[in-house]
């Protein structure tokens, strides 16, 4: 406001321009830039990028890989790839569950040798208990998941063939080895005959008949004399654990058998969820089935197939049940049987392999190991349950993949939020941009726009319409400067129509051979008029930009 | 067995299990949840009930008076159960109703709530059954040679004239007419401006409110106890399978049905051939009719 310009051209041109004029303070143009750079939009570290690690690459091997039969399929899904930055070969491991699965199969292996002596009978009947669940769950996740079919009636095959086989083994005497063959056989009779309701009806509909198929099984059960109404079960079944072992023997015979009981329904998961059946029935989900069909899938039979397929190994689980535990007993069908069961597939995440196991072993953990804590355990695991239901979209092997959506949605939304107005470019113009010097040029250009704007007054414009020409204040020489620098596509111009009485503003096209256009009929007696006249345009056009 | 009072059984719990379909039926077609923790809400129900027949009988002079104790007890079933009610609304419905998936998370957060408080029950009022005192006092009514007794007489007329006055305010109310629109077309019912949340309470409240006097009815005849809701729950289902979830009618048919059903194999084939005979009957009807027998056959409600 106070401040004076001398114009330091006195001394030698004299009275010809004024000595000093008033004149604005002189403002610092960083002080646009910092105020740009200090971001009104909260950034968060979510936007970043999927973390991969990176091995050291040896590139003829690459091609090389373990392949393994019958299938060409490698052990891991490698990726090897150069890197420009660094200028050498790396190797990215894609997915790595089955290096997780890997170690999770040692660790069960090794299980039973490390557990201490006092609590070996609790800890290793409790893993074996996990190990026959996983299989149920892992049949029942491919029921659920892979086929759609909302069956709860898993248990009730399951018991069903553990009291026929039971029953198989007390009355008629059959060895041990046959026992997982009659449940197969009761699995898959069972298996087809709750499959021809589920041919009619909805997913609810049959998630509650089956659910009452469960309670009909328990009743008469408990009710049937010949099914030991009396003794609370049916045992003395012939068990495959031979006799005159240790203990420990017993014990750890009994676990590695559900270990190798568990591989089977694993590689059964992975041979129906992974080949062509589980392709179909995952191109027709629910609710799609309409567009499944019209494509020429037949996905009622590929249903069909896979819920008597798991019927079948669900049988035989439960003829491994049976001689397991020498018998069977009504609680395989009680209602609390089939809430952890589906607490143990909701908590790891329904249509998954790892989430059935992890699941059963959080559930199994919880029930069986800590059972000084009465109810509460269960409630515990109900807590879990409703907190999984409620907040995850599908279990917590869900949790990633739910993670990523949500990751995604904030990293557009701050996006959307960054995106301003004006020369700067959009952040996704900005990654299409091969010459990244544009996007600097055009943030700077917009800083000094964001500035410039700031200094423009009226002082200023009447300086300049006293001396359009010659020496001005450091603001004024400033916004000159930069309408000069300008590119010339557009860039007002003065033509003379007659010399010292006539001028007119025009626009240059900036392209060779194209005549400037006239921006208005207004002609100028003077130079230095139209040189105001210019300059005002330039103005406004800078302020309105 | 005398045949007499095997139908007067059938048709009493045809009137009990037919009131929890009618709650289950209600709660579907409105709110698109298969309430599985209506057994619990029964349950519970039926321990709340207790608790204040226990407070009455305390108080002497209230002892033998039937006519105040009986409504009173009625009454707190009917409270408790709304509660109940509420609650599962509270956390199954209103966190995830907009949710994608609602139906089977619906589904498999009510069967958590159901865990939940039935192991709550135990471990509150311990693993003993109870049971409530006589509600509707000690007489006999003969009817030719059958003999109604006060217990069943009481659950029939009682379930019955509370059910007619249920579905008579939500025919003639402000707020039956909002979840009657929401049972018909849920979409539409909130385009027009039903609030879908605040209709759930009234639907989980009124359908808790079932569940707790049918608790009550039904222990007249057996006991209360933390697991004592499963069967009802089943019956319920079954009998709102079969007449068609979402219609009030075709429950209340289903259950004469299923009663009738109940009496004839009791008589003449045993008692342990019941469930079999019921689910060999449902299933047969559900073959020929996929939704039930009052059901639509065409999507009517995508949940």
């Amino acid at each position: 406001m106070g401040e004076v310009w001398k114009n330091p051209l006195t001394p030698w041109r004299g009275d010809a321009e004024p000595a000093e004029a008033a004149s604005d303070p002189w403002r610092d143009p960083g002080e646009v830039w910092r105020a740009k750079r200090a971001s009104s939009v909260p950034m968060h570290k979510v936007g970043r990028l999927r973390y991969f690690w990176k091995a050291q690459g040896h590139g003829e091997r690459t091609w090389n890989r373990l392949r393994y039969w019958p299938t060409r399929r490698r052990v891991l899904d490698i990726r090897g790839e150069y890197n420009p930055k660094i200028l050498r070969r790396e190797k990215t491991i894609l997915d790595r569950r089955p290096i997780y699965w890997a170690l999770s199969f040692l660790a069960i292996l090794l299980a039973p040798l490390i557990v201490p002596g006092d609590l070996q009978s609790t800890l290793i009947s409790a893993g074996t208990v996990f190990l026959i669940y996983a299989a149920i769950n892992l049949c029942w996740t491919l029921i659920i998941g892979t086929a759609g079919i909302f069956s709860l009636a898993t248990m009730a095959v399951v018991g069903a063939a553990a009291y026929g086989a039971a029953a198989m083994s007390v009355f008629y005497g059959w060895p041990w080895w046959t026992l997982p063959f009659v449940g197969a056989g009761i699995g898959l009779v069972f298996g087809v005959v709750i499959a021809l309701p589920a041919t009619r009806l909805d997913g609810f509909y049959y998630a509650l008949l089956t659910l009452g198929l469960n309670e009909l099984c328990r009743v008469y059960v408990v009710q049937s004399r010949t099914f030991g109404s009396a003794t609370g079960g049916l045992y003395g079944a012939d068990s495959f654990i031979p006799a005159g072992l240790s203990p420990f023997g017993e014990l750890a015979t009994g676990y590695y058998a559900a270990f190798a009981l568990m591989l089977v329904a694993l590689a059964l998961f992975r041979f129906v969820h992974g080949k062509r059946l589980g392709r179909i029935l995952r191109m027709a989900p629910e609710k799609r089935e309409a567009f499944a069909q019209a494509v020429g899938i037949n996905y009622r039979a590929a249903r069909i197939q896979v819920f008597i397929l798991s019927s079948a190994a669900l049988g035989l689980i439960g003829g491994f049940y049976a001689s397991y535990f020498r018998g069977a007993s009504p609680s395989l069908f009680s209602f609390d049987a089939v809430l952890l069961g589906l607490a143990m597939l909701v908590i790891g995440g329904i249509g998954r392999s790892e989430g059935a196991v992890a699941g059963t072993f959080i559930v199994i953990l919880i029930d069986k190991v800590f059972l000084s804590l009465g109810p509460i355990r269960l409630i515990v695991i109900g807590l879990i349950m409703l907190g999984v239901v409620l907040f995850l979209k599908n279990g917590l092997f869900g949790i990633k993949q739910q993670f990523r959506a949500w990751r995604n949605k904030k990293k557009s939304e701050n996006r959307s939020s960054r995106a301003e107005k004006g020369g700067e470019m959009l952040p996704e113009e900005a990654t299409e941009t091969e010459d990244k010097d544009l996007i600097y040029a055009r943030r700077f250009d917009k800083m000094q726009r964001d500035y410039l704007k700031t200094i423009v007054s009226e002082r200023l414009i009447e300086e300049h319409q006293r001396n359009p020409l010659g020496q001005h204040s450091e603001p004024l020489e400033r916004l000159l400067m930069y309408f000069r620098r300008q590119p010339q596509v557009d860039k007002y111009a003065i033509t003379v129509i007659e010399p010292f009485k006539a001028y007119r503003i025009v626009a240059l096209s900036g392209h060779r051979g194209v005549a400037p256009r006239l921006v208005e009929e207004k002609t100028y007696p003077t130079e230095a008029e139209a040189y105001h006249a210019v300059f005002l345009r330039r103005v406004q056009d800078l302020l309105e930009y | 067995m005398d045949i007499g009072f095997v139908i007067v059984s059938a048709v009493t719990l045809a009137c009990v299990y037919g009131t929890l379909a009618i709650g289950l039926s209600i709660t579907w077609s409105s709110l698109g949840l298969v309430n599985m923790a209506y057994g619990v809400t029964f349950a519970a129900a039926g321990y709340g009930a207790w608790l204040v027949a226990e407070q009455l009988q305390a108080i002497d002079a209230l002892a033998d008076m039937t006519l105040v104790v009986g409504p009173v007890v009625i009454l707190a079933g009917i409270l408790t159960g709304a509660v109940c009610g509420l609650i599962v609304c509270a956390i199954a419905f209103i966190p995830i109703h907009d949710k994608p998936n609602f139906t089977v998370r619906g589904l498999i957060a009510s069967l958590a709530l159901s865990l939940i408080g039935t192991q709550f029950l135990l471990q509150v009022f311990g693993p003993r059954a109870k049971n409530l005192p006589p509600l509707f006092g000690d007489w006999e009514l003969p009817l030719g040679n059958v003999v109604v007794t006060a217990d069943k007489g009481g659950a029939m007329v009682t379930s019955v004239v509370m059910l007619a006055l249920a579905l008579r305010w939500m025919r003639s109310s402000r707020r039956g007419l909002e979840i009657r629109a929401m049972m018909m077309n849920p979409h539409a019912a909130s385009l027009v401006g039903i609030g879908v949340r605040r209709t759930g309470f009234y639907v989980m409240a009124l359908t808790g409110g079932l569940a707790g006097l049918a608790s009550v009815l039904l222990s007249q005849t057996y006991f209360i106890s933390p697991f004592s809701g499963l069967t009802p729950l089943i019956k319920g289902l079954s009998v709102a399978l079969l007449g068609g979830l979402g219609s009030v009618g075709g429950a209340i048919a289903a259950a004469i049905l299923l009663g009738i059903n109940e009496a004839l194999t009791s008589a003449l084939l045993g008692g342990q051939y019941v469930l079999i005979t019921q689910f060999l009957l449902i299933i047969l009807v559900l073959l020929v009719r996929p939704r039930g027998i009052a059901g639509i056959l065409d999507k009517a409600r995508e949940a």
